[in-house]
């Protein structure tokens, strides 16, 4: 991989209101606007996880969600004008470029992560132990993985004009059948089916596996390991019918 | 080896049956070229000739159905990866929002042995956007950016697909003085291109395509000399195609009942012959061929 490339990656990224905006600014303010509608009185789920520690995750997933899904979508920009067939013209190779735009989906997937903890810890009181800190925050951040495939399978399969509505689509089935806006403990019985096939659900039971009981981990590595390697595949054929 | 594949081995381009179908057109229809190191070489064709694919399959952007493609001895990808090759393809485009500098200085990075980016910005004529974003340039300062882009690998041969196609007249006339200056030390280049003039004040060499095929090949002046002649037309009663073809002076002849029509390398001796062997011969009409003329002759659709 080379360092100048995703480095210009990250630059691009960074200059780009719609990235901030959506992936860094809005989880922060979404996180703080549900705790004001749900979780002031300081209630908690029955499994014992506070209604804010809960609403801290969701939020941080969201931008773990959508950080990578902006940066695949580019993809399909980068197909469509040609800025591809410019790099084809360097050493690069297409699983370099590949790679590069993967490991700019993990970065991405991280100021949402640290910025809604930040705020969760310093200002609206949610309290862990460092250890626990550590894990969740760790947790989340890896979480990003499956989601950094879905962008590139998103960024591959669709076409540049049809890439808007085809990213708007996929971050609704997985953000809102996912859970993250639905607490799975008050979803009717179908959705909750729905949502367990998802990966989002299985990463957050992974996330909060440190601090509460009764979490199904190897369920969990299980579903979004089978994610991970599904999006993979996907990614790997759609990528060779196109080189 | 014999001598034949040393000279290929030596080429900077060795193309030899080369073939790309889409489907039912067959774009590129058995090309043969062969370009030596240092030659500026036009490759000149109406739309659809084939001059697009084939700098493709020169540059691993298309695989080809049938036929080889070598670049200075190497396969296109392994020429690409060594910096061999520098290109300018007709639908390549920049990043919007980098800027000039940074979009240049990230292609320099993915190459092995680059120019420093400033030399590759000044050779381009750039020098002073290099701090520009990509989307706040015109047309033909994008198409001196992709220019950059091409040597910035400081490569042996450069292919360029119809690189003034956006430019005003003055940027195209700087552009060719840069270009100059990169060949003059010795360098090879190939570009495609519709405009006869800049083939004719550029190239060493022409080549000329339609339907997927070379129908000439030569440098300016012979190709200037093949298509300088004159057309002779005359109605001919009792003609017969054979016998006029053969007459001194001409090169080509066409007959459409008594219509006759002759490419004359030499119309004078043409028609004295003519007279001579058909004295009935009349309603004749010389006119000269221009180059325009004889490019659309050499590569236009049979009437």
């Amino acid at each position: 991989m080379n360092p100048r490339f995703l480095m210009l990656e990250v630059t691009r990224a960074v200059r780009s209101t719609r990235y901030l905006i959506f992936t860094v600014v809005l989880p922060a303010v979404m996180f703080l606007l549900f705790l004001n509608l749900y979780g002031g009185q300081g209630g908690s789920f029955p499994n014992g996880l506070p209604v804010r520690t809960s609403l801290m995750m969701n939020m941080a997933l969201f931008g773990v969600l959508s950080g990578p899904l902006a940066v695949g979508a580019r993809i399909a920009v980068e197909r469509g004008s040609g800025w591809q067939r410019q790099l084809r013209l360097t050493p690069l190779s297409g699983t370099g470029y590949l790679l590069t735009k993967g490991a700019l989906g993990m970065l991405v997937a991280l100021p949402a992560v640290v910025l809604v903890s930040f705020i969760g810890g310093v200002f609206e009181g949610v309290e862990l132990e460092p250890l626990q800190w550590l894990a969740l925050e760790g947790t989340l951040w890896l979480a990003a993985l499956p989601f950094v495939l879905l962008g590139i399978v998103v960024g591959l399969v669709s076409s540049p004009d049809g890439m808007q509505a085809v990213t708007g689509g996929v971050s609704m089935v997985f953000g809102l059948l996912g859970g993250i806006w639905i607490p799975a403990d008050v979803a009717p019985g179908w959705l909750r089916g729905v949502m367990e096939v998802l990966p989002v659900y299985w990463v957050k039971e992974l996330a909060q596996a440190p601090l509460v009981p009764g979490v199904n981990v190897p369920m969990a590595l299980l579903v979004v390991g089978a994610w991970v390697a599904g999006l993979g595949l996907v990614a790997a054929r759609r990528f060779r019918a196109q080189a | 080896m014999t001598e034949a594949t040393a000279v290929r081995t030596g080429a900077a381009v060795a193309i030899s049956g080369l073939h790309k179908g889409f489907g039912e057109v067959r774009a590129v229809d058995g090309v043969d070229l062969l370009i030596s190191p240092g030659e500026v070489v036009a490759l000149l064709g109406p739309n659809g000739a084939g001059k697009s694919t084939t700098v493709d399959m020169m540059l691993g952007l298309t695989r080809p159905d049938r036929g080889s493609v070598s670049i200075f001895g190497r396969a296109p990808r392994a020429a690409v990866s060594a910096g061999v090759i520098g290109a300018m393809p007709q639908s390549g485009s920049l990043l919007e929002d980098a800027t000039v500098a940074e979009t240049v200085g990230l292609i320099a990075a993915l190459h092995r042995a680059p120019l420093p980016v400033a030399t590759a910005l000044e050779r381009a004529g750039v020098a002073d956007l290099a701090d520009r974003r990509c989307t706040r340039l015109s047309g033909g300062q994008k198409q001196r950016v992709r220019f950059a882009l091409a040597l910035v690998s400081d490569p042996d041969l450069l292919v360029l697909d119809e690189p003034t196609v956006a430019m005003d007249v003055e940027t195209r006339r700087e552009f060719w003085r840069s270009m100059r200056e990169y060949t003059s030390g010795g360098r090879t280049v190939l570009f495609a291109t519709h405009y006869l003039e800049e083939a004719e004040e550029y190239a060493d060499r022409v080549v000329l395509m339609r339907s997927g095929r070379v129908v000439a090949d030569g440098s300016v002046a012979q190709v200037r000399a093949a298509v300088s002649g004159r057309t002779l037309r005359a109605v001919v009663p009792g003609v017969r195609r054979s016998v006029v073809a053969g007459l001194p002076g001409v090169r080509g002849a066409e007959t459409r009942g008594e219509q006759v029509s002759l490419t004359c390398s030499d119309s004078d001796a043409a028609l004295r012959a003519l007279l001579a062997a058909f004295p009935d011969a009349h309603d004749i009409e010389i006119s000269a061929l221009g180059l325009e003329d004889a490019f659309l002759a050499l590569t236009g659709e049979d009437a």
